[in-house]
């Protein structure tokens, strides 16, 4: 039993098992949780594969489960887990975080406002946009 | 003109400031910090000029557009600042304010391994708070402090979240003067270019 925190989404994985700092999922778990899925190819999303290569089959598949926390390794994605809570979250991929700002776009995002109200900073494409952060602290 | 709010309190901690402001922009909340991590916001106030193709040409100011004394009630205003603001409206790309990609990478610096642990810890930390468990919080938000010391977000949020002094076994005084931890801001860079 386990909370996943994925890339901003959150899933509760009954059958997961943390098993000495490693957290490994059912195939349809990993699926639910993450959006990845196991295929001849690789473990893929969207457009992405990721080969799984031979010496690392054992230590990412077992038995029909996956280990989540080995392949954030192999895609240079951070992650940390409270065993207490059964709480882990996983920050984003490799190719998403390095050199992230580097070409000096600004991100897009979607927020609500107080109301509750989705804006995307995309929807000012075409304008000048002042992005002030700041907080009650 | 677009406000985030990065704060784990959420729309309750936000909305007293954002109605006394009588805001017509969006004010947008950020209760999850992970737009503060998309950007990069080490600290607060941290100011962007976005170009109408979404290409950043000022990053990390920390401003404050108007600033009162606790002390005296006196309201001083940031008129060199929101000038700039004016003649970036104004001229645009043609502006002495706009900066070049040189001076913005040193105000957006590439992020190492250790930085996103840093923002993992933290998030874990971050949720646990939001979900009733501030204590076990603490031990996650310290592993942040510890890799990543110079993100002041990540302590700020942390204190707010808890008791500085129970918690953290320091002041802010002290946090401040902690030399592993750097500027609290980086220099406003408020230099024209020569165009």
């Amino acid at each position: 039993m386990a909370t996943v925190l994925y890339q901003g989404g959150e899933a509760s994985v009954d059958e997961a098992r943390p098993e000495a700092g490693e957290l490994w999922l059912t195939l349809p778990e990993l699926s639910a949780a993450t959006g990845w899925e196991l295929k001849p190819e690789g473990v893929c999303k969207d457009e992405i594969c990721v080969p799984v290569p031979a010496a690392r089959q054992a230590a990412l598949i077992r038995a029909d489960l996956f280990n989540l926390t080995e392949f954030a390794r192999m895609i240079e994605q951070s992650f940390a887990g409270d065993d207490t809570h059964g709480v882990w979250y996983f920050g984003p991929p490799g190719w998403e975080w390095k050199s992230r700002l580097a070409s000096k776009d600004a991100p897009d995002f979607t927020l609500p406002d107080l109301a509750g109200t989705m804006h995307s900073l995309s929807e000012l494409r075409g304008k000048k946009v002042f992005l002030l952060f700041w907080a009650s602290w | 003109m677009v406000t985030v709010a990065c704060d784990a309190k959420g729309p309750a901690a936000a909305e007293p400031f954002i109605a006394a402001a009588r805001q017509e922009h969006p004010s947008l909340i950020d209760e999850k910090l992970l737009v503060a991590e998309l950007y990069d916001v080490r600290n607060v106030p941290a100011a962007f000029w976005i170009d109408e193709n979404g290409h950043m040409v000022r990053a990390n100011d920390p401003i404050y557009a108007q600033r009162r004394n606790r002390e005296t009630g006196e309201v001083t205003i940031n008129h060199e600042y929101l000038d700039a603001v004016r003649d970036w409206v104004a001229k645009g790309s043609g502006s002495g304010y706009v900066m070049d990609e040189k001076r913005l990478d040193s105000r957006l610096p590439d992020l190492e391994t250790d930085d996103m642990r840093a923002a993992a810890f933290f998030q874990l930390g971050t949720y646990l708070a939001q979900h009733g468990l501030p204590a076990d919080a603490v031990a996650y938000f310290k592993r942040a402090h510890a890799l990543r010391p110079q993100n002041w977000t990540y302590k700020r949020q942390a204190w707010s979240l808890g008791d500085i002094e129970r918690d953290y076994s320091t002041t802010f005084q002290e946090a401040v003067k902690d030399p592993a931890s750097g500027p609290f801001y980086p220099d406003l860079d408020l230099a024209k270019r020569s165009t």
